[in-house]
């Protein structure tokens, strides 16, 4: 019973981790890009929020859209920093020469760049409020649902099911709408989609802000059901994030769902047998298992393959 | 780490620390010139921290020794680790190395294994808390000044051997594998081999930094060696340049003379590191010591050199 | 209609295009011939925005394009039909086409459009829901074609399109081109392939190591001596080298 209650308590995690992957793998599949300042930005969002709600005394409604926004603007300020050159279209048809600057250099600067700015970000975060425990506006209940042996909290399965509407949603606007084939012509072929008429640098700055919109709302979803958030949150939406999207693959909308399930029943159970540890532990190395058997061998530095559903 | 910097010792503390820091700051070096970017070095430099220290207390072998033993521990360890990770492409293979080097971290925040010390209370690993007291030094009474003068040592013999790698054929076959690996694979280097030599003296450079700094410390904690550890490793490299290994010894330089300089900005140094690593990197890709300044630089010595004696062969 | 002056455009410092002038009349086809390394892809991409020139300027219907975004100039109606046929591969066929007429709004001129499209490329009808990175070399060819109609271009810009494909293909390509010039359409063509390219177009330029150095009609072309040697050579060759 412990066993079905432990799987049950990692499923109602699968919304939550697959919206916090969303905006990774968004952002990657848009830019090729992987943002490793992805966690410092949804805690500087998380942390704005707090404040508003501790020192201005803002209620729910006004912190949450705040935090988004905030995300969203320090997602401006990375794509700005560390990632204003992925507009490929001019360096594919400039002769550039490869011995000085490395084949893959312009990722390896983009990804150093990143955690450049984590560092920034998340000691800017603990500057502003230097204590370990912040509140975040709480809307968590203590009511439990009992499904005959099996306990079932209400507020978990609300946030579960609209988070994995929100991602489901997504995926399919990306796919269906006018905006969302803009966005993905000019990160499938940007030399390609400035001949089209599309404007690249706007697509991809806009889209990018977007998808660093989204792991506001992320950020939110976990962190209202909280009460409370702490320095440690940066590195854990970005350990989320990385294993709930790579685990299905980045730039996989859709995988997103099976692998935040998968990553919460194991986490559920890893808790269950080893502890905290062993909670973080198994998102580490589930991470690391799916990354060796998806290795394609190829020499590329990324893998093949932009947005797609 | 971010602790253990902020609270530096003044004075000869504040050095040894440095030269810790351009050791680990080496290691990611090698491995950026070879074309991937760990994310992981910390965690050879935790497993050469609890290595040295169980040597010398549980063991009590002679620091050397151990650093010895910890270093070769930490190459093995890291060549272990790197065999099947480097066939990925370099972004897994750079998220990989990190999810490794939190493996690693985790295990031994749940190790515990305590035995009683010379002086009755019980040393070893101790999970969250780490392994405390090390006291090597001061139970042979080894001077800090001592001890700083070893290390400055070792840290400059490092830095020659590399250099005088890079000048034969192995050195300039890990640069063209760090440069274009199809190219490199196409004259027929052994890529992989090459790529898991340089990560092993990568993970032996880490390990030794990791023995000296828990020895100096007193004590060494995983929360020592947290991803932070290894991005700024990273960054160092990247900030300082990489076409020479005093690249990342500048990177450490200015970022510990940044947390100086900022004494009255406490608080803010990652702030500003971050800023000039991010800025940096946008208008110089390579680095401060970068390729062309480095080539710029030597045509410039040797020019200055050729005019010294044409003009001293002139006067005779 | 197009006039091109005095154009210089160079990558760092390796200088592509020297001085180029050449201009193209609406409803003409004209084309532009070279060897390869002359220019001309360099002189399309300008054309299209994605260069910008060191010199000289280029004037569309009596407005400048220097300066303009490759977007504002798909607004002003010229449309590129790229070398090595740049398609969206990870997109449908039928999301290939919607791309190109993103500038446009009108929902239903948008949608007859695309149904002309396959009307006019029977092959991309049948592939219309596969994935553009799957179609073959000739088929990309048409569908880059199609996606460059669809923002209804005043002028026409084609980069080599005969390259790499079979002569069938290529036949009907050019039928295709053809089609186009009698249904209005300007075209500034670039090619290597002669014999093709003498069927369609009205005026001919000649880009040798980024300068024109032959401005005229196709007869004219005919004639040339120099142009006979390096590019219609073939019959002439043989009986010289048996004789010598």
């Amino acid at each position: 019973m412990d066993f079905l209650q432990r799987t049950l308590d990692g499923l109602l995690e699968a919304g939550p981790y697959a919206l916090v992957g969303l905006g990774l793998t968004l952002g990657f599949g848009l830019l090729h890009r992987v943002n490793l300042a992805y966690g410092a930005s949804a805690m500087l969002g998380a942390y704005a929020g707090s404040w508003l709600h501790v020192r201005l005394d803002w209620p729910v409604w006004a912190v949450l859209p705040c935090v988004v926004l905030a995300t969203a603007l320090a997602g401006l300020y990375v794509q700005w920093l560390c990632f204003p050159d992925t507009d490929r279209a001019t360096g594919s048809v400039q002769r550039a020469s490869s011995v000085v600057s490395g084949a893959d250099s312009r990722e390896v600067v983009a990804l150093a760049s990143s955690f450049a700015v984590w560092m920034q970000l998340e000691q800017l975060c603990v500057n502003l409020l230097p204590r370990h425990l912040n509140p975040f506006p709480d809307i968590a209940s203590t009511h439990e649902w009992s499904l005959g042996p099996l306990g079932l909290r209400p507020d978990r399965l609300v946030m579960c099911i609209a988070a994995a509407g929100l991602v489901m949603w997504v995926a399919r606007w990306i796919h269906t709408n006018r905006t969302g084939l803009a966005l993905r012509a000019a990160a499938d072929h940007p030399l390609a989609a400035h001949l089209s008429g599309l404007r690249v640098p706007q697509l991809q700055r806009w889209g990018f802000v977007l998808a660093s919109g989204l792991s506001g709302v992320a950020a939110c979803a976990v962190l209202a059901l909280e009460g409370q958030v702490t320095p440690m949150f940066g590195m854990w939406m970005l350990m989320k994030g990385l294993a709930a999207a790579m685990i299905g693959g980045l730039g996989n909308l859709r995988g997103l769902l099976w692998s935040a399930a998968l990553l919460g029943v194991a986490e559920a159970h890893a808790q269950a047998l080893f502890g905290p540890l062993g909670r973080d532990a198994a998102t580490w190395g589930l991470l690391l298992l799916a990354l060796l058997l998806r290795s394609a061998r190829k020499t590329s530095w990324a893998p093949a393959g932009g947005l797609h559903a | 780490m971010r602790d253990a910097l902020c609270a530096s010792e003044p004075g000869i503390g504040l050095a040894i620390q440095m030269i810790v820091l351009c050791l680990v700051a080496l290691s990611a070096w090698l491995v950026l010139r070879v074309g991937r970017i760990s994310l992981g070095q910390q965690a050879y430099f935790g497993i050469g921290g609890y290595c040295t220290a169980l040597l010398t207390t549980v063991g009590q072998w002679p620091l050397d020794i151990a650093l010895l033993a910890a270093t070769l521990g930490g190459a093995i360890a890291a060549a272990l680790m790197s065999w099947p990770l480097l066939r990925l492409p370099g972004l897994h293979y750079a998220v990989a190395s990190l999810a490794v080097a939190e493996l690693f971290r985790l295990s031994l925040s749940g190790w515990q294994y305590q035995v009683p010390g010379p002086s009755g209370t019980p040393v070893g690993p101790d999970g969250v808390h780490g392994f405390r007291d090390i006291r090597w030094l001061f139970d042979h009474q080894i001077s800090q000044f001592d001890y700083l003068m070893w290390a400055s040592a070792v840290l400059i013999a490092v830095v020659l051997a590399l250099v005088a790698l890079s000048r034969t054929r192995l050195g300039l076959a890990m640069k063209m594998v760090g440069h274009d690996e199809t190219l490199a694979a196409s004259q027929g280097l052994p890529v992989h081999r090459l790529r898991l030599l340089a990560t092993a003296l990568a993970g032996a450079v880490a390990a030794f930094a990791g023995g000296l700094y828990a020895h100096q410390l007193t004590y060494i904690e995983p929360a020592l060696f947290d991803p932070m550890l290894g991005i700024h490793a990273v960054g160092y490299s990247m900030l300082g340049g990489l076409a020479t290994p005093l690249g990342p010894l500048l990177g450490a330089a200015l970022d510990l003379g940044l947390l100086e300089a900022t004494r009255w900005f406490e608080g803010w140094r990652m702030v500003l590191f971050g800023t000039l690593v991010a800025v940096f990197l946008r208008w110089r890709p390579r680095g401060l010591l970068d390729e062309t300044l480095v080539c710029r630089l030597r045509s410039a010595w040797q020019s200055r050199h050729h005019t010294v004696s044409t003009a001293m062969a002139d006067q005779s | 209609m197009l006039e091109i002056r005095e154009l210089a455009c160079a990558y760092g410092k390796i200088e592509a295009l020297r001085n180029v002038s050449l201009s193209a009349k609406a409803g003409e086809v004209t084309c532009l011939l070279g060897p390869n390394g002359a220019g001309k892809t360099t002189l399309m991409m300008t054309l299209a925005g994605i260069l910008q020139p060191t010199h000289g300027s280029i004037t569309f219907e009596g407005e400048s394009l220097l300066g303009l975004s490759p977007a504002q100039i798909v607004d002003r109606g010229l449309a590129l039909v790229p070398e090595n046929r740049l398609v969206f591969p990870a997109l449908s066929v039928r999301e290939n086409l919607m791309a190109g007429a993103y500038r446009r709004k009108d929902r239903a001129a948008i949608a007859s459009d695309i149904e002309h499209q396959l009307e006019r490329f029977p092959r991309l009808r049948e592939r219309i829901d596969q994935l553009a990175g799957t179609l073959s070399g000739g088929e990309q060819q048409m569908l880059a074609l199609a996606r460059a109609l669809m923002s209804r271009p005043r002028l026409l810009l084609m980069d080599e399109p005969s390259v790499g494909l079979a002569p069938k293909v290529v036949a009907e390509i050019f039928g295709i081109v053809r089609q186009l010039h009698a249904e209005g359409t300007s075209i500034f063509l670039v090619e290597q392939n002669v014999h093709m390219a003498l069927k369609v177009a009205q005026h001919f330029f000649l880009l040798q190591q980024g300068r024109v150095t032959f401005s005229g009609t196709p007869t004219e072309l005919a004639e040339d001596d120099v142009i006979q040697r390096a590019y219609l050579a073939g019959a002439e060759r043989k009986p010289e080298a048996t004789e010598a």
